[in-house]
């Protein structure tokens, strides 16, 4: 939310002196709330003000980043606090503990197991991002082997917790990787936020609630901006509301306290209970969750929740071209239906035809996400690129037929294309709902 | 858009007569009938011809109350009628309709506001007149702002007018109104709340219900939260149902105007 005329209005100095042009400082400050002055048009404005609307009009929550290179992890920069007002730009990034008790083998073993936690969904490669070492042995030393092994060999950014001589002992060796330290508490953020500084790795602030929170990031903040809020997760429902208001503060208030990305670490001890939590914290503005679970199985799911709910709401949900979607135990004489690559297209298909019970063949047109009839006004669903793209995904060399079957809406293109493929062009239903009466009429030789 | 309802006013002849007769009926069924026209708020006024506002104002409260649990917008500028009327009203959320930007009259009526929790209507007249420009305006809902933190009141209770005057003889006045709902919108956040006078725009024109609900329309997109109005135009309120699922405010539904008169 922009300034509004009443913010700029107490921080003006009410001389109406005519000075910046305006007749007033009341009209001066209207004029800023609607973008048509600057500040620096008026020649009294104190050092004071200046920051005080410099800092209001800079975003609601601070990006920060963490890692390097291909690691690299953007945090914050979000604007809204329902996906559906715009989107969520900067994903949640999850970090899996490795705790420095282990060495060896084992720890090896971990880390091989971390880097592994790497998968494929809808053809989107989705990964954790970041490991951390917790500094579970209490041991300043340990933590420094256990930090440098783990440094050497993962493929994702880094996260140190520690107390102050753990993090001493350990940052200065990995500090070209830009590693997140955890945690600046109230007890010993001066020496943590001094050696984040002095190695240029944002740090996580740790307070105990909301309100102490904000003194002590108010606090740090004078010092240094590359900052992590972690409320000290104590109970799950308290956090959640914790980062909800936190959150609402810095976007509607612009409160600055709270205008950096949140961190937050499980608490469940049962491993699916866990996910259920981080997937809470993934829906409502976390930035990093950190977790214990390392199991594939478990993880899929919160990285699917986090995929669905980071998508941009205002972009069409597409299924993929490139395949032939095979629908039920598909032979050479299964139906092949043409739609569009609209995600509500393909999947009312879908639906449709596994109701019918009939095995068969889908061909998802590229049409950028657009649906049957958007696409055949913008000539995306029309007889030639249709033809094309059927031809060259090559469903037609599986089956012993000839026949493709098109949205009943678009029955005017029937002719054309069965004259640019030499296909047998049948015109389905209009509505997806009519496939299975279709497909029954059409083919009872196939019901299962 | 908060619909305020404008009928039950002693100006119209029924209600005059029934306010000197202290004969309910006519405030009763305009009641019923406005609400069912789409009205969030009933404005009750007693109209020029009242002997003593103190006794007749809450008698319209406690009758209207009677059949109806609407808001009340109570109207009028004898500040001990309006004490009475809310002491009448008893519950908070009433709308103290209207002050002018005085001094005096701040001091006595943003108290009675906050101790009877009701909003009130600031309009946009100094002592000096209504101003034409949307800039001397909006300073005056300033002032409004800046005398609502004083006394404990937020901007939203304000329900601040920018005065419309009607467009056949004051033309230049409505896109200085504009200008200012816009700008009210920008002066705290909370915004104050906007408000207007509806019917005033067209008075003495042809057409006037053409002239209402255009500008209905124009304000809304100006930002405007409610308004004065005749809230049995089925054409203006349909064109504020309208105006609203065009805005984004309500969800679009194909009996949209139907819902929008249900809330």
């Amino acid at each position: 939310m922009a300034l509004t005329g009443l913010d700029i209005f107490k921080q003006l100095p009410k001389t109406n002196c005519k000075d910046c042009g305006s007749p007033t400082c009341l009209a001066f400050a209207m004029a800023m709330a609607n973008g048509k002055a600057s500040l620096d048009m008026c020649p009294h404005a104190t050092e004071a003000a200046k920051e005080n609307l410099g800092a209001a009009t800079a975003p609601p929550v601070r990006t920060v980043k963490v890692g390097v290179g291909e690691q690299e992890i953007v945090m914050g920069d979000e604007t809204v606090l329902f996906r559906h007002d715009k989107t969520f730009y900067h994903p949640t990034a999850i970090a899996i503990q490795i705790p420095d008790t282990l060495s060896g083998a084992e720890l090896d073993a971990k880390i091989e197991k971390v880097n592994g936690l790497v998968m494929d969904r809808v053809g989107q490669k989705i990964a954790i991002d970041m490991v951390a070492i917790v500094n579970a042995s209490g041991d300043a030393a340990t933590f420094k082997a256990a930090v440098e092994a783990v440094a050497a060999k993962a493929n994702f950014a880094l996260l140190l917790a520690a107390d102050v001589a753990g993090l001493e002992a350990a940052v200065p060796a990995v500090a070209a990787k830009k590693p997140l330290l955890h945690a600046a508490t109230a007890e010993n953020w001066e020496k943590v936020v001094a050696l984040a500084k002095a190695n240029n790795c944002p740090v996580v602030v740790k307070g105990n609630g909301l309100d102490d929170t904000a003194a002590l990031v108010e606090k740090v903040a004078a010092q240094y901006k590359e900052l992590v809020i972690d409320f000290g997760n104590t109970q799950q429902a308290k956090t959640l509301a914790e980062m909800v208001n936190a959150r609402r503060l810095a976007i509607k208030k612009k409160f600055r306290p709270f205008g950096y990305p949140m961190l937050a670490c499980t608490i469940a001890t049962d491993a699916k209970e866990e996910i259920v939590e981080a997937a809470t914290y993934v829906a409502k503005y976390a930035s990093i969750v950190c977790m214990k679970v390392d199991e594939k199985p478990l993880l899929l799911p919160l990285m699917a929740w986090r995929m669905n709910i980071y998508t941009d709401p205002q972009k069409p949900m597409t299924v993929e071209s490139k395949n032939v979607y095979e629908i039920g135990a598909v032979g050479p004489d299964s139906p092949v239906y043409v739609c569009t690559n609209f995600a509500l297209t393909y999947f009312a298909v879908e639906g449709e035809v596994v109701a019918s019970k009939i095995p068969g063949y889908i061909v998802a047109v590229d049409t950028d996400g657009a649906s049957v009839l958007t696409a055949w006004a913008a000539g995306k669903f029309v007889a030639e690129p249709i033809a094309e793209f059927v031809k060259n995904i090559g469903i037609m060399d599986k089956v012993n037929h000839n026949t493709i079957v098109i949205p009943g809406y678009v029955a005017i293109i029937s002719g054309k294309l069965k004259e640019k493929s030499g296909y047998e062009v049948v015109v389905g239903p209009q509505e997806a709902a009519g496939i299975p009466a279709f497909a029954k009429a059409r083919y009872p030789h196939l019901m299962k | 858009m908060i619909l305020i309802g404008e009928r039950i006013n002693g100006m119209f002849k029924d209600i005059g007569k029934a306010v000197r007769e202290h004969d309910p009926k006519p405030l009763q069924e305009w009641a019923v009938k406005q609400k069912e026209g789409g009205a969030h708020y009933l404005d009750v006024n007693t109209g020029p011809n009242s002997e003593d506002q103190t006794v007749d104002l809450p008698w319209m409260v406690k009758t209207v109350m009677e059949v109806s649990d609407l808001p009340l917008a109570i109207d009028t500028t004898d500040y001990d009628a309006m004490e009475a009327a809310l002491i009448a009203y008893g519950k908070p959320g009433a709308l103290i309709n209207s002050i002018g930007c005085e001094q005096e009259k701040i001091d006595r009526v943003f108290p009675m506001a906050a101790k009877y929790q009701a909003d009130v209507v600031c309009l946009c007249i100094s002592k000096s007149g209504i101003p034409k420009s949307a800039e001397e305006r909006v300073a005056l809902a300033m002032e409004f702002v800046a005398n609502a933190e004083v006394y404990g009141l937020q901007p939203d209770n304000l329900f601040i007018d920018p005065i419309i005057l009607p467009v056949n003889v004051a033309q230049e006045h409505a896109v200085e109104a504009l200008e200012t709902i816009r700008q009210i919108k920008l002066l705290s956040n909370p915004a104050p709340l906007t408000t207007i006078g509806l019917s005033n725009v067209s008075q003495k024109t042809p057409h006037r219900p053409l002239l209402n609900r255009t500008f209905a329309v124009m304000a809304m997109t100006a930002g405007l939260d409610s308004a004065i109005l005749d809230a049995n135009d089925d054409m203006m309120v349909d064109a504020i149902a309208s105006a609203r699922v065009i805005l984004n405010k309500d969800i679009y539904c194909d009996s949209y105007a139907k819902v929008f008169r249900q809330r």
